[in-house]
C-alpha cells in the first residue's frame, strides 16, 4: 500500500499527532480538536484528515483503540486513535525542530516573547 | 441530500480509500453538518469540503501503488507457472489522461506520416537556415530573393543561393545580363549562357535520394501539401510578424482545403499562386514563394580563402567595377560604376575615385549597368553626397548606428554639387538603394528608365529542392514613404531612354552650372 513521505512531516500529521496527546479521539474529535488547537486556521476536511491517519497508522504513530459511542454524538460507534510513542517522540523532535527555527528569529527580535 | 451529494462526491477518491474511510469520512461530514448549521457555517463546510477534496483526490491517486495480493496465498509448485494478480482498482486518473495523450498523439502521427510519406526533408529548413548568419550585415544586396514572381523568379532563386562560389561573395546581386565581365565570379548565375555548374557529389546524392520535381514532373496533392507545410513552418519560424503568419497559414490551408490548389501542377505556377495567397492576407511584397527548377543547394556556406581571393583578383581586374571615372566638359564628374563592390576589398579604389572627382562642380553616378552590391558600398559612395550624417534607408536592416551615412568625408567637395544618376531598367537592387534615398532625399536628379525593382528584404529561407521563400525578418523604418522599390522599381524625375540618359543629364548639369 501507499508509502507517503513523513519526513518533512506535514503539518496536518503534526497537528493530529498533537490532538491526540491528551486523549484518545475519533475522527470527528480529532478534527475539532486541531482546529481548537490551532484558532480555527486549520479545519482537516474528511480527505486530508483520513490520509493522513492511514499514513500515521501505517508508520505506527498512532493506533486503532476499540470502536466505542460518543455519547454526546449519538449511538454510532467511532474508531477511536491513540497516540504511540513512537509517535510521541515524533510530535517531539517535530515540535523541538520548530523551537529551533524561531530561536534565531526571536534572537533577531522578529519575533517577540519567550514562547512558541 | 448534502449528504447524498457528499456521498457521490466520496466516490472520486480510489476504492482504496473509499472501502477503509468511506463511512468515517460520511459520518464526520454527518456531525460538521449538524454542529455547523446556519448559512455561513454551512458555506464554510462546503468550501472546506471542497477544497479538500481538490487536494486529497489527486494526492491520493498519485500515492496509491498496486498491492499484489494473493501472492501469499499461493504455493509454489514445481514446474507450474506462478500468477500473481493486482488488486482490484480502476486505472490512476492520471494513467488514463496519460494514455489517452499517448493515443491521441500515435493517431497523430501515423496521419501525418501517412500523407508526407517519402517527403521527409520538408522538415530541414530550420536547420539550412540556421547556418545563415542572422546578423544584419549578412543582408546585403546579394541575398536572395527575388524579383517578381513568376518573372526570373526560378532562375534567380537558384542562381542568388549559388551552392558554393558566390553564397557570401559580394557584389552578387549581378544579373544574366552582365555575366561577360563576371564569368568568374558569377558563373552560377550564367544559365544564359553557359550549362549550370553540375552539384558537387554530395548534392548530387542529396538530389539522387530525394524525390526530385523535374521539369517535367507535376505536382501531386501530396507534394503541394508538402510545400504548404513547409512554408508554413517557415513562415511561423521567421516572418516578423508572427500575428500575421499564423493568418496567413490558416489561409493557405484553407485555399488548399477548398480545392483552390488543385489545379496548379507547375511549380513556378504553384510558387506564384501561393504567393498572391499570402499576399492577400497581407500585402507585403517582400514576402515570396519561388520555385527554382535547378536543386536549390543545401547549405550556405561562407566563403572560403580561395574564393575571396579570386574575388579580390576579379575585382582588381576590373577596377572593382568602376568602370569610367572622367572630368566631362564643363567640369562635370561622371562616374560609371557597374556594381557596389565590398568595401573591404574596394574601398581605396572607391575612395580614390571619389578623391579624382572631387572638384567637380556636378556629379554624374552611371548606374545604368549596375545590378547592386554591399549596402556597405552603398553607404560609403552616398557618404560623400551629404555634409552631415543623413538617415541612410535601407529596407533590409533595422535602424542601427549604420543607418546614417558617415558624412562629412573629410577633405571631400561634392557635398553641395548637383547629382545625377542615369538609370536604366536593369538598374538593379543596391542601385536602387542608391538611387531611392537621395531621390527621396532629393539630392539626386534621376534620369533614364524606371529601375528594376529589386529591393529583396526578405531573407531566402529553403523549403526543398525545388521550393524556397524570400521572409523579411526585419522592420525597417522607412521615413520617405510607405512602399519602397520593390517591383515597382524607381521612378526617374526625368523619362527617356536608358541610352539618351547621359545626353540630357549633361544638358540639365551644363544649363543648371550656367545659372549659377
Amino acid at each position: 500500500m501507499p508509502k507517503r513521505k513523513l519526513d518533512p512531516l506535514p503539518s496536518a500529521a503534526f497537528q493530529i499527532l498533537l490532538s491526540l496527546a491528551g486523549e484518545d479521539l475519533h475522527g470527528y474529535g480529532i478534527m475539532r480538536q486541531v482546529a481548537e488547537q490551532t484558532d480555527g486556521r486549520m479545519r482537516l476536511g474528511p480527505g486530508t484528515l483520513y490520509s493522513s491517519i492511514q499514513t500515521l497508522l501505517e508508520e505506527k504513530f498512532i493506533e486503532e483503540v476499540d470502536r466505542r459511542e460518543d455519547a454526546r454524538l449519538g449511538q454510532e460507534r467511532r474508531r477511536y486513535y491513540r497516540l504511540t510513542s513512537a509517535g510521541r517522540k515524533l510530535a517531539r523532535s517535530e515540535a523541538e525542530r520548530l523551537a529551533d527555527l524561531l530561536r534565531p528569529a526571536r534572537a533577531k527580535k522578529i519575533l517577540r516573547g519567550d514562547y512558541v | 441530500m448534502s449528504e447524498k451529494i457528499y456521498a457521490l462526491l466520496l466516490r472520486l477518491f480510489p476504492s482504496h480509500f473509499r472501502e477503509a474511510y468511506g463511512e468515517e469520512a460520511l459520518q464526520l461530514f454527518r456531525d460538521r453538518a449538524r454542529d455547523e448549521k446556519g448559512f455561513f457555517p454551512g458555506v464554510r463546510l462546503w468550501l472546506d469540503l471542497l477544497s479538500d477534496l481538490v487536494w486529497s483526490v489527486p494526492r491520493e491517486y498519485f500515492h496509491m501503488q498496486p498491492a499484489l495480493v494473493g501472492a501469499t496465498t499461493l504455493r509454489r509448485l514445481d514446474g507450474m507457472p506462478l500468477f500473481f494478480i493486482l488488486e482490484d482498482e480502476s486505472p490512476r486518473l492520471g494513467a488514463l489522461l496519460l494514455g489517452s495523450a499517448f493515443s491521441l498523439a500515435a493517431v497523430g502521427t501515423i496521419s501525418v506520416l501517412i500523407t508526407q510519406v517519402g517527403s521527409y526533408h520538408t522538415f530541414r529548413p530550420w536547420k539550412f537556415e540556421r547556418q545563415r548568419s542572422a546578423s544584419a550585415r549578412s543582408s546585403s544586396f546579394k541575398t536572395p530573393a527575388t524579383r517578381a514572381v513568376g518573372d526570373a523568379g526560378d532562375k534567380a532563386a537558384a542562381s542568388r543561393q549559388p551552392a558554393n562560389s558566390t553564397a557570401s561573395l559580394p557584389p552578387g546581386d549581378t544579373q544574366p545580363g552582365d555575366v561577360q565581365s563576371n564569368t568568374l565570379l558569377f558563373e552560377d548565375r550564367a544559365e544564359s549562357s553557359r550549362p549550370q555548374v553540375p552539384p558537387s557529389g554530395a548534392q548530387n546524392a542529396v538530389a539522387a535520394t530525394n524525390r526530385v520535381v523535374n521539369e517535367d514532373a507535376t505536382l501531386d496533392a501530396s507534394e503541394r501539401h508538402r510545400v504548404i507545410v513547409g512554408a508554413i513552418i517557415t513562415l511561423k519560424e521567421h516572418y516578423v510578424y508572427p500575428d500575421v503568419a499564423q493568418k496567413m497559414a490558416i489561409a493557405l490551408l484553407a485555399r488548399e482545403k477548398s480545392g483552390e490548389d488543385d489545379k496548379v501542377t507547375e511549380g513556378r505556377a504553384f510558387a506564384a499562386l501561393l504567393t498572391r495567397q499570402m499576399r492577400e492576407v497581407s500585402p507585403d511584397k517582400h514576402l515570396e514563394l519561388v520555385y527554382s527548377q535547378d536543386p536549390l543547394p543545401q547549405h550556405l556556406t561562407e566563403p572560403t580563402a580561395e574564393e575571396l581571393a579570386r574575388y579580390r583578383e576579379a575585382m582588381e581586374k576590373q577596377n572593382c567595377t568602376f568602370e569610367k571615372v572622367e572630368i566631362l566638359p564643363s567640369n562635370i564628374g561622371y562616374l560609371k560604376l557597374n556594381s557596389f563592390p565590398d568595401p573591404s576589398v574596394c574601398r581605396t579604389t572607391a575612395t580614390a575615385a571619389m578623391a579624382s572627382l572631387n572638384h567637380a562642380n556636378a556629379i554624374i553616378f552611371d548606374l545604368r549597368d549596375n545590378h547592386g552590391g554591399e549596402p556597405e558600398m552603398v553607404a560609403l559612395m552616398a557618404a560623400y553626397l551629404f555634409d552631415h550624417p543623413e538617415y541612410w534607408y535601407n529596407p533590409r536592416e533595422n535602424t542601427t548606428q549604420q543607418s546614417w551615412t558617415r558624412s562629412p568625408v573629410p577633405g571631400n567637395k561634392l557635398a553641395d554639387k548637383p547629382v545625377y544618376i542615369l538609370t536604366s531598367a536593369g538598374t538593379f537592387s543596391g542601385a536602387e538603394q542608391f538611387c531611392y534615398d537621395l531621390k527621396m532625399l532629393k539630392r539626386a536628379t534621376l534620369i533614364g528608365e524606371t529601375t528594376g525593382g529589386g529591393a529583396h528584404a526578405g531573407v531566402f529561407h529553403r523549403i526543398d529542392d525545388h521550393f524556397g521563400m524570400g521572409i523579411p525578418e526585419t522592420k525597417p523604418i522607412n521615413p520617405f514613404s510607405k512602399t519602397d522599390w520593390a517591383e515597382t522599381g524607381v521612378e526617374p524625375d526625368v523619362k527617356v531612354k536608358a541610352a539618351d540618359a547621359l545626353e540630357t543629364a549633361k544638358k540639365l548639369a551644363q544649363s543648371k552650372l550656367a545659372k549659377e
